[in-house]
């Protein structure tokens, strides 16, 4: 069903994943100027916003968006990268309204800084913390490929390099 | 015989003075001790109920435990009615201004029961760098009775509650449980 | 324009960044973070015309725990107690979703009378969650009599989930590929005396309590959430079952041995509160049937999977998201690991976190009264949502 809904969108990678390892149906890899335009596809097509969280890695900060559909289960994760210097993703929102908050607590959490937040302040943490906690060493980052769960690519533009292609023809999780 | 010491709290705050506590205007040692031994006998705590162990305090004003037993019933919402603050869970830094003004709210004589081990110490909460909690609330109010447990049972709060009162009172006023007397 | 650009120097950062409204005649009021309403550390920051809430905005963070932290700094297997904490109305719906996570991500198989035994006890968890919700709801509209009740049934509950799982109320008994423990005679029997015992009950309540004039006043038609309200905002659980949307992922994602059991998701249409009443009413009773059927085909077995993770085992490289349904609505954990000693990150997704963001939406234009029914009907736990 993503398949067909994301035709149209210029998407970096799109894997199918097996949802009984990992738990998700779906992982798209986006450029952050396309994120929005892939919330109102999701939008249109009433999927729910589970929830926005970043993971700290070698190659940036990588903002994951999870959203699920009530009717027809399948899990979507939506993964956008910015940079450890210019951590800066758009906002969304004005399209998903619960993002507010989620958006908030990921700034608190990470730095990142969500372009178009209503309310842009802390959410979880004291308005005097200047520390953000989830931020990691840079000698203890893993590599995105390492960690994440990519699925089997369907589409994947042929610049995008943070997942080599031998390593995502998994369905999920590779051995410890 | 235990009473009220008149001292100066100093706050942290930045914007409130001392809290100085009077001397009672009857100094008559026999009507003190009546009084305290009232005092103790009716403690109304107030409902500051932070986190899980909220729930066990709520448990012990239920009718299995029944803390109306021992006097302590009317739980307020307001400090300004109560005299025995019950800190259940966990304090934060952020509602740390909170606790302390809380605090200063209460009329005196006034005490303080610190439930549960985030209350008496940070509990499972303290670690390394941690940057939220306040590590046990002494640091912000002067404690009177510390009951640990992560949550400690019902039963152990109405132990705490004991303690207060022998506190107040010089003396215990209920029985032993079995196997613990001395 | 925020009251601190307007020169406000008093009140503390929250109530110096709130925006000012159109009006100049209205009351900016303070709830919490202490109030007698027993959610927990909740502030609400309301503009008021008179009794009206012309705007509501919550203010979070007064019972940050740093669990995401913790999970950095831990191993799994001591993560575990962080998990009871985390919704102590609950407990074991979180631990079921993190030990979830970690078999998902590594292949693990949970043997059958472990499942059983899960199912079991996180059944009765959920009974003594809306108990405590239905006490602490009904006190918050003013009936001080069904919290003696409800808490009378929790004892009793409490007391055989004691048996089972070593603890009244912040439960870590499920480990990574079973339980901690097997369940005994004692337990089955003091459950299947329970059974009996509730259902009686709840006609009382039914009685007492739902029919009330006064409550059903209270509660119909106040607060109705339409699908697309709830999507905005990812709501989940009881909310979105009390507006039609038979969303329960325990059928959903065909979770563990629920549908061996012959239950049915509880839903109303109203999408009042009175909905949302309704539907963790019939939730109780959908778990009794549950935990009924679970007792009388308790398969023979052990409680542990073979060659269990020993307690310093490290989860293997990868990324999972297990999703249950926990008293509350959809928990969440999403792990992702690099193979060391400790897991990369772990993300709480937390129902109350979700629902409670759609409070201030909500809350425009009505009653305070009725702002704090709405509040109630949401089941809040405020160390879930602050994490």
């Amino acid at each position: 069903m993503i398949e067909t809904l994301f035709e149209p969108l210029p998407v970096l990678c799109l894997g199918k994943c097996d949802p009984a390892r990992t738990g998700l149906a779906w992982s798209v890899f986006l450029e952050a100027g396309h994120l929005r335009q892939a919330t109102e596809i999701l939008y249109r097509a009433r999927y729910c916003l589970e929830d926005i969280t970043a993971i700290d890695a070698e190659e940036g900060y990588l903002g994951v968006y999870h959203f699920d559909h009530m009717d027809q289960p399948g899990r979507v994760a939506l993964r956008v990268l910015a940079a450890h210097d210019a951590a800066r993703l758009p906002s969304i929102a004005d399209i998903f309204q619960g993002a507010e908050w989620h958006e908030r607590e990921t700034t608190d959490f990470y730095g990142i800084v969500f372009d178009g937040n209503p309310n842009p302040v802390p959410l979880l943490l004291m308005p005097e913390m200047t520390v953000h906690p989830l931020q990691k060493e840079p000698g203890a980052r893993a590599k995105l490929a390492d960690v994440l769960a990519v699925g089997e690519i369907v589409r994947r533009e042929p610049g995008f390099d943070l997942i080599p292609p031998q390593a995502a023809a998994g369905s999920g999780s590779t051995e410890a | 015989m235990a009473a009220q010491n008149p001292t100066i709290v100093t706050p942290d705050l930045p914007d409130d003075s001392g809290v100085y506590v009077a001397p009672p205007v009857i100094a008559i040692k026999a009507v003190q001790d009546v009084l305290d031994v009232c005092r103790a006998m009716s403690l109304w705590p107030m409902t500051f109920g932070l986190a899980c162990c909220a729930i066990e305090m709520m448990a012990t004003s239920m009718a299995r435990f029944d803390i109306s037993r021992f006097g302590a019933e009317v739980f307020r919402p307001s400090p300004r009615q109560s005299d025995l603050l019950i800190v259940a869970g966990t304090v934060t830094k952020k509602v740390a201004p909170a606790v302390v003004r809380l605090y200063q709210q209460m009329p005196a004589p006034r005490f303080v029961l610190a439930l549960g081990n985030c209350a008496i110490s940070g509990g499972p909460f303290k670690f390394e760098n941690q940057y939220g909690i306040v590590e046990g609330v002494d640091e912000l109010i002067p404690v009177d009775v510390y009951v640990p447990g992560c949550p400690p049972r019902p039963e152990a709060l109405l132990e705490g509650l004991f303690q207060i009162q022998e506190k107040m009172t010089g003396r215990r006023w209920w029985p032993q449980p079995q196997g613990t007397e001395e | 324009m925020r009251y601190e650009e307007m020169g406000l120097t008093e009140g503390d950062f929250y109530s110096r960044n709130f925006e000012k409204g159109a009006r100049d005649d209205t009351l900016i009021l303070n709830l919490g973070p202490q109030h007698p309403a027993t959610h927990g550390v909740l502030r609400i920051i309301v503009e008021m015309d008179g009794e009206y809430v012309i705007r509501a905005e919550p203010v979070i963070g007064y019972l940050h725990r740093m669990h995401e932290k913790m999970a950095e700094g831990r191993q799994i297997y001591q993560y575990i107690p962080n998990m009871g904490r985390v919704d102590y109305g609950h407990a074991l719906g979180w631990n079921w979703a993190l030990v979830g996570a970690v078999e998902r991500l590594a292949g693990f198989e949970v043997p059958e009378r472990a499942e059983y035994i899960r199912v079991i006890t996180t059944e009765l968890n959920r009974i003594t969650s809306h108990l405590l919700w239905w006490g602490a709801f009904t006190l918050d509209l003013g009936a001080i009599t069904p919290i003696m009740y409800a808490f009378d049934d929790r004892e009793q509950l409490l007391d055989i989930l004691q048996i089972a799982t070593g603890s009244r109320l912040t439960h870590s008994s499920l480990r990574i590929g079973g339980v901690c423990a097997d369940i005994n005679d004692r337990f089955i029997e003091a459950c299947k005396a329970f059974i009996p015992h509730f259902r009686a009950r709840l006609p009382m309540y039914r009685d007492l309590v739902t029919g009330n004039i006064i409550l059903r006043k209270r509660l119909e038609g106040v607060g109705v959430f339409d699908a697309d309200l709830l999507r905005r905002y990812g709501a989940s659980g009881p909310v979105v079952r009390g507006s039609g949307i038979a969303y329960d992922i325990r059928k959903a994602e065909k979770l563990s041995v629920y549908d061996r059991f012959d239950w049915s998701v509880a839903v109303r249409s109203e999408g009042d509160s009175m909905a949302r009443y309704l539907v963790r009413m019939d939730e109780m009773e959908q778990s009794l049937n549950i935990v009924e059927q679970a007792l009388d085909s308790l398969p023979a077995g052990k409680v542990m999977m073979p060659k269990a993770p020993k307690v310093t085992w490290a989860v293997p490289k990868g990324e999972s998201y297990f999703a249950f349904e926990g008293a509350r609505g959809k928990v969440g954990i999403h792990l992702v690991s690099d193979g060391g000693k400790n897991p990369y990150k772990i993300k709480l997704r937390s129902p109350c976190f979700s629902n409670l963001s759609l409070f201030a939406e909500a809350a425009q234009g009505t009653l305070l009264a009725d702002a704090l029914a709405i509040l109630g009907s949401l089941d809040l736990v405020i160390p879930e949502i602050d994490r």
